[in-house]
């Protein structure tokens, strides 16, 4: 079997007893990406030269030694694009790297390439690429979710072994869900931010998505821990995630919020669902009906808080620096218009006047302030959650992969996707999804654990014990 | 409250972007009806709540200068430059 198919702590075993050697695994995985990237185009960028070149000098002693791992496009690399899918960054090479890149860099990890995304992380589909969009491997007539679709695409497609995402709002558990892989949102402070790209700075988080929950827990264990460039991580000690894998659920609470199981939700969503929730009870858990009563806001307060902070953030893109810039301007004022007017796609100038808006006098207390203080509610919300219950079980998106194109004029439609994911964002918390079922139409379906704050151990644990006991990874995309 | 009538130029200008007629009629309508989606939020009653604040920021560096980028990593994406310094059109006249 071509070893794209395997999974990383296979690959470490097998690349450790000198079984095979890190390039085998790059020509492989080359293999399949000319295969498919013509189809899924979840790439940007490939380094197929330097890839080749780190692997005959990989040092196996590392934690990810010799194991080529896909970043997305709006991670800083030395001398890399780092696009985020738009124009505006067009010719740009990063003078430094992403604390995240340094600690994969610094686990040995060879980097095999640079995944599609959303223009800025800003969408649920990958539609809103300046470079093209992505499709998904169970169904590329279908979207691959977003705004990390290309890594997820990428994962699931058997073109990457894994790859880091960042998710705003859901933008790596989504994607993951919609095609079937696994996908961690560590809690806010967990994992630098230090070279992200900047969308929604109180929101952002970087993490993993993987074939397997045991790949996501190394994937977090080199990424986690304070970083002096980013002084919202947690001063916590490094630790090692996983490292005990008894496979049991034994006596863990399973909250199941109410306001997650809509009426009218897609029916095999909802199947699939109760059927893990069932799956965690037969196994020695107990189910807990709880309630996270500000869910309901929770989309308004998100498109505002988000789209108000990267109003802010996105101004830095103003052509003088870096990036684009227009020719011709008149004065320093026609110039930040023009080139933020031709730079930009539609959905950023969209979020950027709404958070303008939202921000902007007469208006800010009634938009802003107010959803800062439902913010507030939803955590309080998360708290008394947690005293009830260990974690929480949730569909991650309401149905499957939407067919490409359905909702590009309908932003609104579009956010209401998002309606599982982004109130762990306001609270947080970390949380994963896992693959726990498929549509008749072989879509598959993601479960989402949602964990306290820095509850990742417990998360995983569940995760992992879920995992090993379905044959979910053994179904393969169509090739 | 009800939706306000979100004037989309004025709001653009202030964001330093300039819309085409087609963007200007298009983000009219969708963010009127996304600030429709909005009103929702002032129905909950926020009276006593705080507002969420930054995170606690867990602890500050020593000020004590640390390596930086290079004057000539920092100016390699610049689009135009001389002398060490980025050049942009002229802001006085």
């Amino acid at each position: 079997m071509s070893l794209a198919y395997e999974t990383i702590a296979t690959l470490r075993r097998r690349l450790l007893s000198k079984e095979i050697h890190p390039r085998d695994i790059l020509k492989d995985l080359f293999t399949q990406i000319d295969a498919r990237e013509k189809t899924l185009h979840a790439y940007t960028y490939l380094h197929r030269e330097s890839a080749l070149a780190a692997a005959e000098k990989a040092d196996l002693s590392l934690p990810l030694g010799g194991i080529p791992i896909a970043l997305k496009d709006n991670l800083n690399t030395l001398g890399d694009p780092c696009t985020c899918a738009s124009k505006i960054l067009e010719g740009y090479k990063a003078p430094y790297d992403a604390t995240a890149v340094s600690l994969l860099r610094q686990a040995g990890s060879i980097l095999l390439g640079r995944t599609n995304m959303d223009e800025f992380a800003m969408g649920s589909s990958t539609e809103n690429s300046a470079l093209g969009l992505t499709r998904n491997p169970w169904d590329p007539t279908r979207i691959p979710g977003g705004s990390s679709g290309g890594s997820a695409a990428a994962v699931a497609g058997r073109i990457a072994l894994a790859a880091l995402g960042s998710d705003t709002g859901g933008s790596i558990r989504q994607p993951a869900a919609l095609c079937g892989c696994v996908g961690l949102k560590p809690t806010y402070g967990r994992v630098s931010r230090y070279g992200l790209v900047a969308f929604a700075s109180s929101l952002d988080q970087i993490g993993p998505l993987t074939r397997t929950v045991e790949d996501s827990a190394l994937l977090l264990s080199v990424l986690a821990g304070h970083d002096p460039r980013d002084n919202t991580t947690d001063l916590r000690p490094p630790e090692k995630f996983l490292t005990q894998k008894n496979g049991s659920v034994q006596g863990l609470r399973v909250g199941l919020p109410k306001e997650y199981f809509l009426p009218g939700m897609d029916s095999e969503t909802e199947s699939a669902i109760r059927s893990a929730a069932d799956w965690f009870k037969k196994n020695g858990a107990t189910l807990v009906d709880v309630s996270l009563p500000h869910t309901p806001t929770a989309i308004a307060v998100y498109y505002i808080l988000a789209t108000a902070e990267a109003s802010a953030n996105l101004a830095r893109f103003d052509g003088v620096r870096y990036g684009r810039r227009a020719t011709d301007a008149r004065d320093v004022l026609d110039l930040y218009h023009r080139t933020r007017s031709e730079g930009f796609g539609a959905e950023v100038k969209r979020r950027i006047i709404l958070g303008t808006f939202v921000l902007s006098q007469g208006y800010a207390d009634a938009y802003y302030r107010q959803a800062q203080k439902v913010r507030a509610l939803l955590r309080q919300d998360f708290e008394k959650a947690f005293t009830q219950c260990d974690l929480l079980l949730t569909p991650t998106s309401p149905e499957p992969a939407f067919p490409l194109g359905e909702r590009t004029q309908d932003p609104l439609k579009m956010y209401l996707a998002d309606v599982f994911t982004i109130s762990t964002n306001l609270a947080g918390n970390g949380a994963i999804s896992l693959p726990c079922g498929f549509t008749k139409s072989n879509l598959p379906i993601g479960l989402q654990l949602i964990g306290p704050r820095f509850g990742e151990e417990t998360i995983l644990r569940a995760a992992h014990a879920f995992e090993q006991s379905h044959d979910f990874l053994q179904r393969l995309p169509p090739s | 409250m009800s939706a306000p009538q979100i004037n989309i130029s004025d709001v653009a200008s202030l964001a330093r972007l300039t819309l085409t007629p087609d963007e200007t009629a298009k983000f009219s309508a969708q963010l009127t009806q996304i600030l429709g989606h909005m009103e929702t939020l002032s129905q909950i009653a926020t009276g006593a709540v705080p507002e969420v604040t930054p995170p606690a920021q867990p602890a500050l560096r020593q000020d004590i200068p640390t390596p930086s980028l290079s004057i000539e990593a920092a100016l390699s994406n610049a689009p135009a430059q001389a002398n060490d310094l980025i050049l942009v059109p002229r802001i006085l006249e």
